[in-house]
């Protein structure tokens, strides 16, 4: 029964609003353990789908699947620590809001109807909504009614193109699920035209929950106003999970043998992503906006990577997981930073090394690793992209691709030093605590870990998602 | 059977000029109780097969979209204390003139691409309330019309799924009118919250968060 990955984390959730808050928030690991326990029977076979058709195991889903299930971990403990300090208005409904958010992302993950994944993606956007609001301020309001609008009415437009899709299987006569394993299988009968127009849609729906550019706008309104966890788990989990919708529809594209449509289309809205992040980057005053527009650059690279194929659809898919890894851990050290000074504003903070050490040595390597250096993983994943870029000959987009890069490498070093070297303006109030600071080091030794030594049984998972754009 | 369905679907279309040709939001809320009941019966005159699940969910679907959530709006308009109405950013005549080029745009689309099933007028319909809830979307400055532009499109693109001749099972589309009111229920409740912290409903001042 994979389904307990979406079920258990909803009992959970009911129970949270149910018990006392101190209780409540145990609640949050042990879900995730349990939840990260299932993910491991699914992958290791010994638990299927009990409504096959609705939903299937595919490689990709389980990759995201267990990324979230992993991440959701880490947080979590983050979490309780958090939750123990910061005193939360609305704990509760933070706790069960969170847990409602990981069961509306498992089951995206596996969905493999269409339309059960897009009710499972605007269900995100509506377990989510709460955690950016929770605080009731002006500015989190502003975000969250900015948020649920946006991203309403995108994946409405995905719902469009999700109709679309079907009008081409009804054009051409085929009587079959809506599902996306049923259709890679007809995909070269489905009519051409309307599915072109469908990934029109499906592209600007979804990409509007994954925030590539120009749909993004909520996305650093929603990202700086969520309390850390939930813009740790919305960065390196959410982004993720929209993409999904966007990865299997260019993949019945790529099947229907007019990938080149979906491909230049992805590179279009990838590069636009990247770039805009970069400008934006340059001009920031508030550290956690940065690392929003962080993940728009990096949701950029994802596409761009898919968009060119080959050898960089590979490096798209170890971008995804190094930078949920590696951003889940910014957002978290970040949330430490704003607990001890109380301000987003990266003029009025600084020395965070004298502060907040342990913190300072996270975030710094967090920053290296965005920036795509060495050692993370970040690093081979943007190689992977460039070569693959060269290799297919888009000298132009990859030109603009590396300036975009190295913009925001300068963007983030600026302010990087700023904040950890820099003078402070305000006095530090709380000090760091070690369960604040365990979950970085260990996403960030992970994200090590999985970029030196090369498990079969993921790299294999790795390879199946990307077989159809030509990856290794 | 046809030409009623003709004439559920011309009212539709009527509804949109006067949607976002009027200037106060009771009328607009009205309109929208109008369109949801049409457009949750509109697959019972387009020919379908009447089993009892199909009843069951046009019932269930004429309660959501026609009855339920117009009546939240409805509700939350009572609430919140309007100074002005509707405060259009492009002015109710020009809007007046958008509305019919929607429709001829709309009718130039519809009879260029074919829907499988419900002929062309269908089509025009679904593609003409889509557009029209996207102008009222980013053409006026309450919150509230913001929502109701979000609704018209989602009717609009209920109508195209009614084109689709094999229907995704039901309980499909139950958890997708599900996901709608959860989704207008949370909207509302955000609205009320902008409107007792800012006194106001206008979108304009929702602007503190910019680079």
């Amino acid at each position: 029964m994979a389904e307990l990955v979406i079920l258990i984390p909803i009992i959970a959730g009911i129970v949270a609003l149910l018990i006392k808050k101190e209780y409540g928030r145990w609640l949050l690991p042990i879900t995730g353990l349990i939840h990260a326990l299932i993910f491991v029977f699914i992958w290791t076979g010994r638990v299927i789908p009990l409504f096959e058709g609705f939903v299937m195991i595919k490689p990709e889903g389980l990759l995201v699947l267990g990324l979230t299930s992993y991440l959701f971990v880490m947080i979590s403990i983050y979490s309780i620590s958090y939750l123990k300090e910061e005193k939360m208005e609305n704990e509760k409904l933070f706790v069960s809001s969170m847990l409602f958010f990981l069961a509306s992302m498992s089951s995206v993950t596996i969905a493999n109807n269409l339309i059960v994944f897009w009710i499972s993606v605007e269900a995100t956007s509506l377990t989510s909504a709460p955690l950016i609001y929770i605080h009731k301020t002006k500015t989190a309001l502003e975000a969250t009614w900015k948020y649920v609008l946006i991203c309403s009415v995108g994946i409405a437009l995905a719902l469009l193109g999700t109709f679309l899709i079907a009008i081409a299987r009804d054009k051409a006569g085929l009587n079959i699920d809506l599902t996306f394993s049923e259709l890679e299988k007809v995909a070269m009968f489905l009519n051409k035209d309307w599915l072109r127009i469908g990934f029109i849609f499906v592209l600007v729906g979804y990409g509007t929950k994954m925030g590539l550019a120009p749909m993004h706008t909520w996305l650093p309104d929603a990202h700086s106003e969520a309390p850390s966890p939930a813009s740790a788990l919305l960065s390196g989990a959410l982004l993720n999970t929209a993409f999904l919708g966007i990865f299997k529809t260019s993949k019945i594209l790529h099947l229907a043998d007019i990938g080149n449509f979906s491909d230049v289309s992805l590179i279009i809205l990838g590069l636009l992503s990247t770039f805009i992040a970069a400008i934006f980057i340059l001009k920031q005053y508030d550290y956690k906006r940065m690392l929003a527009y962080s993940s728009i650059e990096n949701m950029g690279i994802i596409a761009f990577g898919i968009g060119i194929g080959g050898i960089a659809a590979y490096g798209a898919i170890f971008h995804l997981i190094h930078h949920s890894l590696i951003k889940s851990s910014l957002f978290l050290s970040a949330g430490n930073v704003l607990m001890s000074f109380k301000t987003k504003l990266i003029d009025k903070v600084g020395n965070v090394v004298k502060f907040l050490p342990k913190t300072a040595i996270v975030l710094f390597a967090g920053f290296i690793g965005i920036a795509g250096f060495p050692p993370f993983g970040l690093f081979f994943s943007e190689l992977f992209i460039i070569l693959g870029a060269f290799r297919k000959g888009a000298y132009i987009s990859v030109t603009i691709f590396i300036f975009s890069l190295i913009l925001i490498f300068a963007g983030f070093a600026k302010y990087m030093i700023k904040i950890l070297f820099g003078k402070e303006e305000v006095e530090p109030e709380i000090g760091e605590n070690r369960w604040r600071v365990y979950p970085q080091y260990i996403l960030l030794i992970t994200s090590l870990v999985l970029c030196y030594v090369q498990f079969d049984q993921i790299s294999n998972i790795m390879t199946s998602a990307v077989v159809i754009f030509g990856g290794r | 059977m046809i030409s009623l369905s003709h004439i559920m679907l011309s009212i539709i279309l009527l509804s949109l000029i006067f949607a976002l040709n009027s200037s106060r939001l009771k009328i607009l809320i009205t309109v929208m109780f109008l369109q949801g009941i049409l457009v949750s019966i509109a697959p019972v005159f387009l020919g379908e097969e009447i089993s009892t699940t199909f009843a069951l969910f046009t019932v269930i679907t004429l309660i959501v979209k026609g009855i339920l959530i117009p009546l939240l709006l409805m509700n939350v308009l009572n609430k919140v204390k309007m100074k002005k109405e509707i405060e259009p950013i492009i002015g109710y005549n020009f809007s007046m003139f958008i509305a019919l080029f929607i429709i001829v745009i709309s009718a130039y689309l519809g009879n260029e691409i074919h829907f499988p099933v419900g002929g062309n007028l269908l089509g025009i319909t679904a593609i003409a309330t889509i557009l029209a809830g996207m102008f009222l979307l980013v053409s006026r400055r309450k919150t509230i019309t913001q929502i109701i532009g979000y609704l018209m499109m989602e009717n609009g693109i209920y109508l195209i799924g009614i084109t689709l001749s094999t229907k995704s099972r039901y309980i499909v589309e139950f958890g997708m009118l599900l996901d709608i009111l959860v989704g207008v229920m949370i909207m509302v409740i955000v609205l009320q919250q902008i409107n007792i912290t800012f006194h106001n409903i206008n979108s304009s001042k929702l602007k503190n968060l910019k680079e």
